[in-house]
């Protein structure tokens, strides 16, 4: 296991590291857009700033998975000692780092911020650590969804047929809306009934814990799929 | 130099690396006061990552080399032992802290532990620690992942536990001294601060000692560590949420389960760790 830590280290550290600068994004949005700024809080910026760093930091975890899309790979893998699902768990803990280490980066830049900012007299900004946090699960659920389809069908091909499959399901749900266009009034009251202030709390946790769940179904998933996408690599 | 010198002279070392740090942040104190949030945020989140960088430091001095540092999660055949990192705390908490409440007939005041907020504390306990415990390396590649190491073979198991439990809350004196130093409380409410952590601390390390030992990782440790800051917290909350009265005290009662819960915890995991001494091959 040692080595196969050490081979995407070696392999991937700048992207791996990438993900500190990526953190300094809300602090950027504000130093590029710095006429704009209005007051020291720019919460709005801020969070922009943030979805921006949450975007290429996505970007950049899902470019540690191509390289391994080969054939050859794929099946020396499956000779060590390790096996494919080995190769597999690494990758997953490397990319649940990546999106932790960002987080981190994220939470430490905003603290910062925060600190400098009150020390200029504004004590009562606020702050986005929440929602980075709620960011970090989002991205969790987004690799989840993504490395079944890379290792399955190839980096390229499997990011086709991801979009593929989010444009069929967003037209199902855009179906089903129109279909129920007439009951939408009773719809719209149960979703307040279900998403109200009592339960709010409890279904944002509870959907925290969905994420970690399904990013291990998904290396699960991964695991079974990986030599049936070995067999159509290089093609 | 015999094995148990060059241990001594690593720990020494990481010692002194450490004292620095804690040394560091009396001194700057006045600076902390002056600018008492930049200043104090990023050194505060240096002297948090001490212990960690304290040992990297040692071993790249003493060319000791960075192997073994308990880095891997080991979750095969080790997830029971995840588990209970995670659970352990949050029922020694609520042992210490629940307890003499119901004991002493005021049920009353958990009105708060409704199971629908039980839920989503223990929930939110779970995401938290599976994104944010990543942090507690910080302290635990230094205390468990490289001076308990060195500590048990030239003190034995319960001399580790002991001189352990005694740095990792030396390590947290300036905090304990903080409310004196700023004329906030006085001194002995300072010490009697640092004597209950030293206590607490000393009695937790263990089972986080034997955790390491135990799953050959700091990760379950840093686990534990993370439920300990965060399972305090998250019983507070569910308790300011039921009607308890301003300045309540419950008196001896709460004493018996404070100490009858840490005496339970050494007990059990000194046994455990004295057991799988015995067990373990002798080496010459």
């Amino acid at each position: 296991m040692t080595g196969l830590v050490y081979k995407e280290w070696k392999q991937n550290r700048w992207f791996i590291l990438s993900m500190i600068p990526c953190g300094f994004a809300p602090l950027l949005a504000l130093l590029l857009l710095r006429e704009q700024i209005t007051s020291v809080d720019n919460i709005a910026l801020r969070i922009g700033g943030l979805i921006a760093g949450f975007l290429a930091a996505g970007a950049l975890q899902l470019l540690v998975l191509r390289g391994d899309d080969r054939k050859l790979w794929g099946y020396w893998i499956t000779a060590t000692a390790d096996g494919y699902n080995g190769f597999l768990r690494v990758k997953y803990e490397m990319i649940f780092g990546m999106i932790v280490l960002f987080l981190f980066s994220l939470q430490f830049v905003d603290m910062g911020y925060c600190a400098v900012a009150a020390d200029m007299g504004s004590e009562d900004i606020g702050s986005i650590s929440s929602i980075a946090l709620l960011l970090g699960f989002m991205q969790i659920l987004f690799r989840a969804i993504d490395i079944p389809f890379t290792y399955r069908f190839g980096s390229k091909k499997g990011s086709f047929i991801k979009l593929i499959c989010i444009v069929i399901l967003a037209i199902l749900i855009c179906a089903v809306l129109v279909l129920n266009v007439d009951n939408m009034d009773r719809i719209t009251e149960m979703v307040r009934k279900v998403f109200n202030e009592n339960n709010s709390s409890l279904i944002l946790s509870f959907g925290l814990i969905v994420c970690l769940a399904l990013y291990y179904l998904s290396y699960r998933i991964t695991c079974r799929l990986y030599l049936k996408g070995v067999e159509q690599y290089d093609s | 130099m015999t094995a148990k010198k060059e241990n001594a002279k690593r720990l020494g070392i990481y010692l002194l690396i450490v004292s620095l740090f804690v040394l560091l942040f009396f001194v700057c104190r006045k600076l902390m006061n002056e600018s008492n949030t930049a200043f104090f945020t990023i050194y505060y989140c240096l002297f948090s990552f001490s212990p960690a960088i304290a040992s990297l430091i040692t071993r790249a001095v003493t060319k000791e080399g960075f192997r073994d540092m308990k880095l891997h999660l080991n979750f095969s055949g080790n997830l029971k032992w995840y588990l209970l990192a995670f659970g352990l705390p949050l029922i020694f908490f609520s042992a210490r802290i629940l307890l003499p409440i119901i004991v002493s007939g005021h049920s009353d005041w958990l009105s708060g532990f409704k199971f629908q907020n039980v839920l989503t504390s223990m929930f939110m306990l779970a995401a938290l620690t599976a994104v944010q415990s990543i942090g507690l390396l910080g302290e635990e590649l230094g205390w468990r992942g490289y001076m308990n190491q060195k500590t048990e073979p030239l003190f034995g198991t319960v001399g580790a536990c002991l001189i352990g439990g005694i740095v990792w809350s030396l390590w947290h004196l300036p905090m304990d001294m903080a409310g004196w130093l700023d004329g906030e409380c006085t001194f002995s409410d300072s010490m009697k601060m640092c004597g209950d952590r030293m206590l607490l601390l000393t009695c937790f390390g263990t089972f986080l000692m034997w955790l390491t030992k135990k799953t050959d990782s700091v990760f379950p440790a840093a686990m534990a560590h993370f439920m300990f800051n965060q399972s305090q917290g998250a019983l507070g909350e569910l308790l300011s949420q039921g009607g308890i009265p301003e300045n309540v005290e419950l008196g001896m009662i709460a004493s018996v389960f404070e100490y009858a819960t840490m005496i339970s915890l050494v007990v059990v995991f000194i046994g455990l760790l004295l057991r799988e001494n015995k067990r373990s091959p002798k080496t010459a």
